[in-house]
């Protein structure tokens, strides 16, 4: 680090020219200078944007998919593809960090300005979609939770847009990130309720070792579960999120190190996490609830039913945090990509009036999924599900344009990607291209009587 | 900030400082355009054919979706 030369001008004087985006980032930055050389204090003060991507994901439709699947299949096939999906998304998510901290811009900016606005806006029509059929999801989640304490649907709306505003009043990234870590702490809760069923830890030790049993059972409704399974680990919102939460952070090449560990980090404690869902749902096999079964107050209902109390009360609180850390996350993930398209700036450390499309996309997106879960007859639980679907679906786009930013190396010199992570990558962009075809060409086969 | 590759260099050594953030992190680094990158007719075709295969999957699958309310 280097202090700003005294015997230049002022006009000349890097120093002179920062704006109150970068003093505030500057702050932050020279902290972690200082705290080179002390591992830890280090790792803290980077940790963030990978650890909220991943727990992020861990969201109401992922956990209402995890537990759907342990409750109509038990603990068996699923239990170690959640791990794998998980190692496919510190895969595609360390690329977007490195990419963000190499290039100090958002996914958004880079693809408008080195692939042209169309591509740009093709990404972020996808995103934009999706994060609102997925933000309904969420307000899904903190519905059915406050349903099992007999609170109503416009708490829960109310809630979630309130925290928005909460969270975004700052106009610090620090302070949005470390309040977002602090709910998704509470992600934990789904690990209690696993515990608290007491799981046989000899068919969970057997699962992970043999892949099985397979599940039984129509072919479909085990496509639609690989599917969203996928699409609850790896969605084109985290790949927005991370690189510009990264850009926004102010990560650097000398960061890589510990961007990696937040990656890993979060992807770890996020599968397991992933798998208390499975393992609490496996309670309810033979239930009869079937993927469509669990509407009203769900599973912390018939979870509180078959376990207790405690489980259905963990269950329901989880319920809720799962889908008020995706609401700040992936309301943020659309204010970054769509203000990054529109060539504006975005970032938490601006104020509402330097950022006003950043910060009014961020409110408008939770406040429209917001009124959607008030509307009387919405097949909720069902949108929460597709939502997973859709995402899958819409990623091999996305995840193309990261590889070729990761790979374009008058962007990232050195960082560019190795032959591995292209191996690994690419391989991932075609197993996710397979199962989302499967089950979109299956499906409608099926509904227009093509296949019996 | 486009990065010009030189292997005898490590790339730390390129970044200029200002107190403790990067030159090109400045929002006013930022805000300057980086050039467009070139973009083969191949990889256009992959491209626009993997942009159609999601459309068409995702068409089938909202179609799903709508049919099943």
């Amino acid at each position: 680090m280097s202090a700003a030369r005294p015997d230049l001008t002022e006009q000349d004087n890097p120093a002179s020219q920062l704006t109150s985006e970068d003093v505030v980032r500057e702050h932050d930055r020279s902290r972690v200078q200082q705290a080179r050389g002390r591992r830890w204090y280090l790792l803290w003060l980077l940790a963030g944007p990978g650890i909220l991507a991943m727990l992020g994901e861990n969201d109401g439709p992922s956990m209402i998919s995890y537990t759907a699947t342990g409750a109509i299949y038990g603990i068996g096939f699923f239990l170690p593809f959640i791990v794998l999906t998980f190692v496919m998304a510190i895969v595609c998510q360390e690329m977007c960090m490195r990419v963000g901290a190499v290039t100090h811009r958002g996914y958004g900016q880079l693809v408008l300005e080195r692939y042209g606005p169309s591509w740009a806006w093709l990404a972020a029509g996808d995103l934009l979609f999706t994060n609102l059929v997925t933000l309904i999801g969420e307000f899904v989640a903190i519905r059915v939770g406050l349903t099992y304490f007999h609170i109503g649907a416009g708490v829960a709306a109310l809630l979630g847009v309130v925290l928005v505003l909460f969270t975004l009043s700052g106009g610090r990234y620090w302070r949005w990130e470390r309040i977002a870590l602090g709910l998704a702490l509470f992600n934990g809760l789904f690990l209690a309720a696993a515990i608290l069923v007491k799981p046989d830890l000899g068919h969970i030790g057997h699962a992970f070792t043999t892949f099985s049993p397979l599940p039984q059972g129509s072919f479909n409704e085990i496509l639609l579960l690989l599917a969203s399974t996928i699409g609850a680990t790896v969605t084109p919102w985290m790949v927005f999120f991370q690189q510009s939460a990264s850009a926004d952070k102010g990560l650097t090449p000398s960061d890589l190190r510990q961007g990696r560990q937040d990656t890993v980090i979060g992807g770890v404690v996020a599968a397991i996490f992933g798998c208390g869902a499975l393992v609490a749902g496996a309670a309810l096999l033979g239930h009869g609830g079937g993927v469509n079964g669990f509407a009203g107050a769900g599973f912390p209902a018939a979870l509180g039913q078959k376990a207790g109390g405690t489980v259905g009360t963990l269950f329901a609180l989880g319920m809720i945090e799962a889908g008020a850390v995706a609401i700040l996350t992936i309301s943020a993930s659309t204010g970054y990509a769509i203000s990054e398209c529109m060539g504006r700036s975005s970032s938490f450390n601006l104020t509402f009036r330097e950022a006003a499309p950043f910060y009014s996309v961020n409110i408008l997106v939770a406040a429209i999924a917001a009124v959607v879960i008030l509307i009387p007859g919405v097949p909720l639980l069902s949108i929460a599900l597709n939502a997973n679907v859709l995402a899958t679906v819409l990623l091999p786009f996305t995840l193309a344009f990261v590889v070729m930013l990761a790979n374009d190396r008058q962007l990232m010199g050195r960082w560019a990607n190795n032959l591995r992570t292209n191996v690994l990558a690419v391989a991932i962009v075609a197993l996710v291209c397979v199962c989302g075809a499967a089950y979109g060409i299956d499906s409608f086969l099926l509904q227009i009587h093509v296949l019996s | 900030m486009v990065r010009h590759v030189d292997p005898q260099q490590p790339d730390e050594c390129e970044e200029e400082m200002v107190l403790s953030l990067e030159r090109d992190q400045l929002a006013n680094d930022r805000r300057h355009p980086l050039p467009p990158a070139y973009i083969g007719p191949r990889a256009h075709v992959a491209l626009w054919t993997l942009r159609i295969f999601v459309l068409i999957v995702g068409a089938m699958v909202i179609y799903t979706f709508c049919a099943q309310l």
